[in-house]
């Protein structure tokens, strides 16, 4: 217990791990509160036409679809098609009908939005009477905002890991851990008092995170608690691993980023590019793939089925744990 | 100039030392696996498909676009796998469409345009005004986007780390006994990272853009990446001077990395435009790399000037830093 109240003064001390704690915090407060970034024109098709040339039935047709954007020359609408961030469509009157500009090196799907336009336009009037059935189904952009908030829970869980490697690698730096060795604790005690600062501070940071972002069920708020302990647990036993590999401090801020960015990268490629087969395990051997499924599953349905997830977090849990042992056995003996 | 010369192989050294060519030099690789193998086969998107449930048969002519399905149950399970896709049920005679919601705008078109391929009309193409190609366009985006990265993020870490080593082992104190003007060291630091920027810039170009493609660009990237290294190298050696150590270094880079670069990927990449990001330096200067990148360098005077301003600005509060670091007292 004393030694506990050590460590935590140690990481109080150190500013590296309080910001660290905050920042998910932080990032959770400006998703929820300053609004979040609108989305909504991601999906939309965008048009650009000429002052005065197209009439205003068509304009207000052209709006069903998505915004119109009127320019003053056609210079002026060339650049802007050939601006290479949008995939505007540039859309003249022909005659009767009109026809439509587009770059050439947007996705295929502008191109062919471009290509039957016209055709669209000349059937408007026996599209009004057609009848539509809409089937309900969840928001795309909303999910897309999901995915904002379970990388930054992903990011919270996992500062457990920068806690443990910062700290170690500060003790290490400061030849403490030199006195550790000395000090009556056995090696054992000093594995759980380190993982249990890390875990604890990754879960709170989490947890608060998850607080300020979800509304959850009571069976969700649940399962969610113990994801985070899984992989608040997983992300404590990776910071030690920096913390043992890296010899001082520059090292380890370099393996701290890398492993953050691999644990985000890799479920977010997983999840936008639709991982299958071999991928799909090859992404699990990734802690925090199961972690983002499971956040993005307790997010999205009412009723989630998350027991794989938790099973690989555990099997994670156990791995990294057994290994970490053996490799410091191991380290003891050549000592 | 003899001095800056040897001050400058030390410089080049120095870099060797800290594998700051090794991590350049790998990240050139990963560019290129990613860019030639990786995003441009990644990023296909086709229209919407369409489905026609049509038992008797009471739409003729059809287009080929269509995917015939044979039951009500085959529709479902088509929509259910595409949500994107729109169904059409014509089984009554007349078509009712069927599609899952997505938004209200784009409804409207897919709805109306999976109407519109009952009837295959005159194959129309939309005039092209552009003279890139979709490959074309994703690779020059990619190499920008990248170099871009590099330069703010990979390279600026790497120009720290080297500057920490320095600061921490002394030697920029040394400095301060050695008969050279001041402003050459700065200089000869800023020489070496800008020099090794321009490289990189010229072979990730080279690789991912090919060869007739960069000749024609090459120019006009090249002041850009120059602008921008300069601004990065100068940054980094401000931040080296004014913090203490690499750790509180490493939070700045947090900021910077998480703050900076996010609302620029954000404007620079789709059509969510804030508005308040032209006055953000870096937006500038990421546009300018883009423009030139495709070709339409940017020609108004005032962006020049402020750049050129910005990195005197610069250059001035590095070299009083430097100053005051090499006056103390190890």
């Amino acid at each position: 217990m004393r030694g506990l109240i050590y460590q935590l003064k140690s990481v109080w001390k150190d500013k590296f791990c309080i910001m660290s704690f905050l920042l998910p915090i932080i990032v959770a407060v400006v998703l929820r509160f300053v609004g979040t970034i609108d989305l909504s024109s991601l999906g939309e098709l965008h048009f650009g036409a000429l002052e005065n040339n197209l009439s205003a039935e068509t304009i207000s047709w052209l709006e069903r679809y998505g915004s119109v954007t009127i320019y003053k020359t056609l210079e002026e609408l060339t650049a802007s098609i050939n601006e290479p961030s949008t995939d505007l469509i540039g859309v003249e009157t022909d005659g009767n009908g009109i026809k439509t500009m587009v770059a050439g090196d947007e996705l295929d799907i502008y191109r062919q939005v471009a290509d039957t336009l016209p055709a669209l336009y000349a059937e408007r009037e026996n599209a009004e009477q057609i009848n539509v059935s809409i089937l309900e189904r969840h928001d795309v952009l909303a999910g897309m905002q999901n995915i904002f908030i379970a990388m930054t829970l992903i990011v919270a869980m996992f500062m457990g890991c920068t806690f443990n490697a910062m700290n170690m690698i500060s003790e290490k730096e400061n030849c403490v851990d030199l006195v550790n060795q000395i000090l009556p604790m056995t090696y054992s005690q000093y594995v759980i008092q380190k993982i249990f600062i890390g875990f604890v501070f990754g879960c709170l940071s989490a947890v608060m995170t998850a607080c300020i972002c979800f509304q959850l069920s009571l069976q969700s708020t649940f399962l969610m608690l113990l994801l985070i302990i899984l992989s608040a647990f997983v992300a404590a036993l990776i910071g030690l691993f920096i913390g043992k590999f890296s010899e001082n401090l520059m090292v380890g801020v370099v393996y701290v980023k890398v492993v953050m960015i691999v644990f985000m990268a890799v479920p977010l490629l997983s999840y936008l590019l639709g991982a299958n087969g071999l991928v799909l395990i090859l992404c699990y051997f990734v802690p925090s793939n199961a972690t983002f499924e499971g956040v993005m599953n307790l997010a999205n349905s009412t009723d989630p089925i998350i027991a794989k997830d938790m099973l690989i977090l555990m099997a994670h849990c156990i791995v990294w744990f057994l290994l970490y042992l053996l490799i410091s056995k191991r380290r003891k003996k050549n000592v | 100039m003899k001095n800056f010369y040897s001050l400058f192989k030390k410089d080049c050294q120095m870099m060797i030392a800290g594998k700051f060519i090794f991590v350049a030099f790998g990240s050139l690789l990963i560019y290129t696996l990613f860019i030639n193998f990786g995003y441009i086969n990644f990023m296909d998107m086709q229209l919407y498909n369409v489905y026609l449930y049509d038992p008797q048969g009471t739409q003729q002519e059809v287009s080929e676009l269509i995917r015939p399905v044979a039951s009500l149950e085959e529709l479902d399970d088509a929509l259910l796998a595409d949500t994107n896709g729109v169904g059409i049920d014509a089984s009554s005679g007349t078509p009712n469409i069927i599609l899952y919601f997505g938004s209200e705008k784009v409804d409207n078109h897919r709805a109306d345009y999976a109407l519109s391929l009952l009837r295959s009309g005159d194959e129309y193409a939309a005039q092209i005004v552009g003279t890139n190609t979709t490959e074309q366009k994703q690779r020059k985006e990619m190499s920008c986007e990248l170099l871009f990265i590099e330069i703010v993020a990979v390279g600026f870490l790497g120009i720290a780390s080297v500057l920490f080593k320095e600061k921490q082992m002394g030697v920029i104190r040394v400095h301060a006994v050695l008969p050279l003007k001041r402003s050459l060291f700065v200089l000869s630091k800023l020489a070496v990272f800008l020099l090794s920027d321009l490289v990189f810039a010229v072979l990730l170009t080279l690789f991912n853009v090919g060869f007739s493609g960069t000749i024609r660009i090459l120019p006009a990237v090249l002041v850009q990446t120059a602008i921008l290294s300069l601004i990065m190298a100068l940054t980094g050696f401000g931040c080296t001077m004014l913090l203490n150590d690499f750790k509180q270094f490493s939070l700045a880079y947090l900021v910077i990395a998480l703050f900076v670069a996010t609302p620029i990927f954000l404007s620079a990449n789709t059509s969510i435009k804030m508005a308040w990001i032209g006055w953000h330096p870096f937006y500038q200067v990421y546009m300018g790399l883009k423009n030139a990148y495709f070709g339409t360098p940017v020609t108004s005077p005032v962006y020049y000037i402020c750049t050129a301003c910005g990195i005197a600005a610069l250059f001035v509060v590095v070299q009083t830093a430097f100053r005051k670091e090499m006056g103390k007292e190890g």
